[in-house]
């Protein structure tokens, strides 16, 4: 597959360039933190970051979004997406996420089309980690800092020059188009492109994963979920910073007789996720909240689709007001 | 490409108020594109998102036969705290609506050719299972199955769903029907009884049977055991799970239950099936 | 110092369970990150060792209170809660003693064991002077942080790292806690709501513009409100349904309308914990706008939110004399 340099100093260039043709989003500094953001001619690139504070799932999942509208009793739906994306300093992790994603809203039985839209229009290109986070841990669920799953074009910060490699036909044909800005990687950058990631792999430490989807699926009466249900506050930080979180509610929302029919991100830790209108509602205490969302993560989506719904990007753990850790509740599971 | 959230436009031709309270109303509706009702084939059990634009969505289970032409069928009951119910309770026969669906499994009548067949339900539950006898009495499926029992019951008479059809079913020899009621009025001559004990009384062969069971949780609390002890398996107990659902389509986790979505794996279930998912308490 | 306090915390804990004064004491323990502690339920005198102190025991345990309180939904159900300790600061024991204002608990059902607050560290600023280096470890000694990164060690002055929010604090200790565990707080500061008065200073759009700029990255995690020990409604009026008050999108009305909603309704009770402002994930500056609800109730009203349990909230009485400024003519 297609290789090549770039100097950190013409990324902006590389990017200008791909925007004439496509969205293009980068890292960018804000008050608070890097976030992926549109571009636009004065903006600044940001390399150092450990991660976007949101996971980038939300380009291709917004937080809200109006699938539907009309008015007279009848709903016509929005049309599809069609913009052309690049995406690019996406950790590999999240970028890992989307091919989890894809197993739920590219389920041929029912097609999601606004996601595959997005997902069609896309093209991505990760940012390899050097340095990870304390609280990340991809490579304990298949994934690494240097990992290509989800990418399009991986690129690896070699120092002042990034490395890119193609991983699939999108991101050779983006490479192509480019080609004039690129030169070519010697042996020596390679070398060097190992050890970084060697590097970063040593940082990470590990947690159980193996055998914990069959150990969770004994545990649905175990303590441990009102132990962790006690000190949970119900907030939605974990699910809604997770990059495979993906629970959804639908709205309807009328104005001056226009119909808008809303897809928004929902949270099984809130209280009011099943709650029926009878009044009851089966997952009554924030342990079973809990439970439920560990094991959705863990267990039930390994049963249904074979994948942990984990990257490992470490956010829940970082975010989490209360320290609620999955590495601890993995571990305890695991033992 | 079809969007899985769009609903299809449907008419209400008839709306029919079934019980005394009147908080529970059939709606017959009509496909206004033919391709839609010539693409919504539906087998009894199934259920389908309801859509009242400006409202929301509630997921209702299909009450007509996939035998009947021309129209389908809801029995939906009002709740107070209802965003969906309350407004669809408003509409008036002529207004626009929309369905998406149908979704989820179906009873296994196929499983059941030449066995006999017991329903036991109870409240409004009956729904989907009037669905069921309507295809089972049919000339052209009846012979296909062997005796078929049926007890439903309501908390008072005024309350029996589908009154019409329940006496032309107790008139025909096609069905046993054992219609009971908690509690009688000055009107009423028939039974008296809870759905479990009405049970117990009938007592109906588990020999060569499958029971579709379906009803408030508190009647099916008290429905399995006594369906055991006459000798059921649980692989021949056949019900229905509810939960809070949303999309229909098993994405947005809501109505996900042990490692099933209510909506994509059920919402008919076997009681074995059941027994091994702790969340799915009974 | 902090090692004393927790030593002489642990040794009024396990006196409390001796005599039998206590089912349950809610404190703080280690977390699993550096600088990190979090809530801890302590039933048994074994686990008193978990219990620890130290300025980073951030976390308004006055949160969990509300919910061991509430009165079963089926009415036949036995209401037994138990008498709780709770770890507090003058903060949390001013949460407690509103809630205990508002009837959300019995106040004989609380043990309160105050603590002599010095102040809490705000990990940013921590990363701020460590220039970006990793926080592998930390530990406080008299006065100072001294923070392990991949680097080496660094020390920082304890007074640099305090959150603004405690720099400003008024009542580090109350007098009503149950058991006062002794040592020497915080003064109470002399300049209070210095950035709510330089924001009052800034011009209507520019307000505006600072106000949407920070709500348009909220995403309704809710972390703010679940924190918030005030915040105990069981159904939020966010997440009406009947009617619904806010949109369920992320446009920035449906964002500004939630915040607007929720810091009005804390005014006459917000004690400035800053729980919603650590917990928000996305950085907002919470803290600018929320204090302004107790700077002007108590300019207003001379009130002063759970400096007691008895009494009436402020904004649920009146008197003559009630400043009517806000009054405009139509």
């Amino acid at each position: 597959m297609k290789r090549g340099k770039i100097d950190k100093t013409d990324l902006r260039k590389l990017l200008a360039a791909a925007s004439e043709k496509a969205r293009c989003a980068g890292p960018v500094a804000d008050r608070v933190g890097v976030k992926l953001e549109e571009l636009t001619a004065d903006s600044v690139l940001a390399l150092d970051y450990d991660n976007f504070r949101l996971s980038p799932k939300l380009w291709f999942f917004p937080r809200s979004e109006v699938i539907a509208s009309g008015s007279n009793g009848t709903l016509e739906a929005t049309p599809l997406p069609e913009e052309a994306t690049v995406l690019f300093g996406l950790r590999p992790c999240d970028a890992a996420s989307l091919e989890l994603l894809d197993k739920i809203f590219l389920d041929e039985a029912y097609l999601d089309p606004y996601y595959k839209a997005r997902r069609e229009n896309t093209t991505i290109i990760t940012l390899a980690c050097n340095d990870p986070d304390p609280a990340c841990f991809c490579t304990s669920v298949g994934g690494g800092p240097g990992a290509s799953s989800g990418a399009d074009v991986v690129a690896f910060d070699l120092g002042s020059e990034l490395l890119f490699e193609a991983v699939t036909e999108k991101g050779e044909a983006f490479l192509a188009e480019h080609d004039g800005l690129l030169t070519a990687p010697s042996n020596a950058d390679d070398t060097a492109k190992e050890k970084l990631i060697a590097d970063a792999e040593a940082k990470l430490q590990p947690v159980t994963i193996d055998g914990v989807a069959d150990k969770l699926a004994g545990l649905f009466d175990a303590p441990v979920w009102e132990t962790i249900g006690e000190r949970c506050v119900g907030c939605g930080t974990c699910t809604y910073l997770c990059p495979t979180c993906h629970c959804f509610g639908l709205y309807d929302e009328e104005a001056d007789g226009n119909v808008k029919r809303i897809r928004a991100q929902d949270a099984c830790m809130f209280p009011l996720f099943t709650l029926e209108a009878s009044g009851h509602n089966p997952r009554s205490t924030q342990g079973a909240r809990a439970r439920q969302r560990v094991m959705h993560k863990f267990s039930y989506t390994v049963s249904n689709v074979g994948e942990t719904f984990c990257v490992g990007c470490g956010r829940c753990v970082s975010h989490c007001p209360v320290n609620i850790d999955i590495r601890e509740i993995l571990e305890e599971v695991g033992a | 490409m079809t969007n899985p959230y769009l609903p299809l436009p449907v008419t209400i031709d008839k709306i029919t108020i079934e019980n005394d309270a009147k908080d529970l109303k059939t709606f017959r509706l009509r496909f206004e594109r033919e391709e839609d009702a010539a693409a919504f084939q539906y087998e009894c059990g199934q259920f389908a998102m309801l859509s009242v634009a400006g409202a929301g969505e509630s997921p209702i289970g299909i009450a007509s036969s996939p035998l009947d032409e021309g129209y389908i069928e809801f029995t939906v009951k009002r709740y107070p705290t209802g965003v969906v119910t309350t407004v669809l309770h408003n509409l008036v026969e002529g207004a626009t609506m929309g369905v998406r669906g149908p979704y989820g499994n179906a009873y296994p009548l196929a499983e059941m050719e030449g066995k006999n067949i017991v329903i036991v339900s109870g409240g409004f539950a009956f729904t989907t299972l009037r669905s069921t006898i309507r295809y089972l009495l049919h000339e052209s499926q009846r012979s296909r199955f062997n005796n078929i029992t049926a007890i439903y019951g309501a908390r008072s008479p005024g309350e029996l769903l589908y009154k019409d059809e329940l006496a032309a079913w107790e008139a025909q020899d096609g069905i046993e029907m054992v219609i009971t009621v908690d509690k009688g009025d000055e009107g009423w001559s028939g039974r008296e009884g809870f759905v479990p004990t009405v049970l117990q009384e009938v007592a109906p062969s588990a020999e060569d049977a499958y029971v579709l069971v379906c009803g408030p949780p508190i009647m099916l609390k008290f429905t399995m055991p006594p369906l055991i002890e006459l000798g059921f398996p649980p692989e021949r107990i056949i019900t229905s799970l509810e939960r809070k659902m949303t999309c229909g389509i098993g994405k947005c986790g809501r109505c996900n239950v042990g490692s099933y979505y209510v909506c994509k794996d059920g919402p008919v279930f076997t009681y074995a099936q059941l027994q091994e998912i702790p969340e799915a308490v009974l | 110092m902090s090692r004393q306090l927790e030593t002489k915390l642990r040794e009024a804990v396990a006196s409390l369970f001796e005599r039998g004064e206590i089912d349950l004491v809610i404190g703080h323990e280690a977390g699993s990150l550096p600088l990190r502690s979090r809530p801890v339920f302590v039933r048994d005198a074994a686990d008193i060792e978990r219990l620890v102190w130290g300025p980073n025991c951030t976390n308004n345990l006055a949160v969990y209170l509300p919910r061991l309180f509430a009165h079963p939904k089926n009415l036949r159900e036995e209401y037994a809660p138990p008498t709780v300790g709770i770890i507090a600061k003058g903060c949390d024991a001013r949460s407690v003693l509103g809630l205990v204002k508002e009837h959300q608990l019995p106040r004989e059902k609380v043990v309160i064991i105050g603590m002599p607050c010095t102040g809490m560290i705000d990990p940013k600023k921590v990363e701020a002077a460590l220039d970006g280096a990793r926080i592998i470890g930390a530990r406080e000694e008299a006065g100072s942080l001294t923070v392990e990164t991949p680097g080496g060690e660094k020390t920082l002055g304890l007074a640099e790292m305090l959150a603004d929010g405690c720099l400003e604090c008024a009542h580090p200790t109350i007098d009503e806690a149950d058991v006062a565990i002794e040592g020497e707080a915080r003064s109470p500061a002399d300049e209070r709501y210095q950035r709510v008065a330089a924001f009052e200073q800034m011009s209507g759009e520019e307000r505006w513009a600072y106000f949407s700029d920070e709500i348009s990255r909220c995403i309704r995690c809710y972390a703010c409100r679940q924190v918030c020990p005030n915040c105990y409604c069981v159904t939020c009026f966010a997440d009406q349904t009947k009617p619904r008050w806010i949109g369920a999108a992320d446009e920035l009305p449906d964002l500004m309308a939630f915040h607007i909603g929720r810091i009005l309704h804390q005014a006459g009770r917000c004690v400035e914990c800053d729980a919603c402002v650590r917990a928000c994930p996305m950085d907002i500056d919470l803290r600018v706008f929320t204090q302004k609800m107790p700077k002007d109730v108590e300019a207003l009203y001379g009130y002063v939110a759970g400096m007691s349990a008895d009494g009436v909230p402020a904004l649920l009485t009146f008197t003559e004399n009630d400043d009517e400024g806000f009054i405009s003519e139509p």
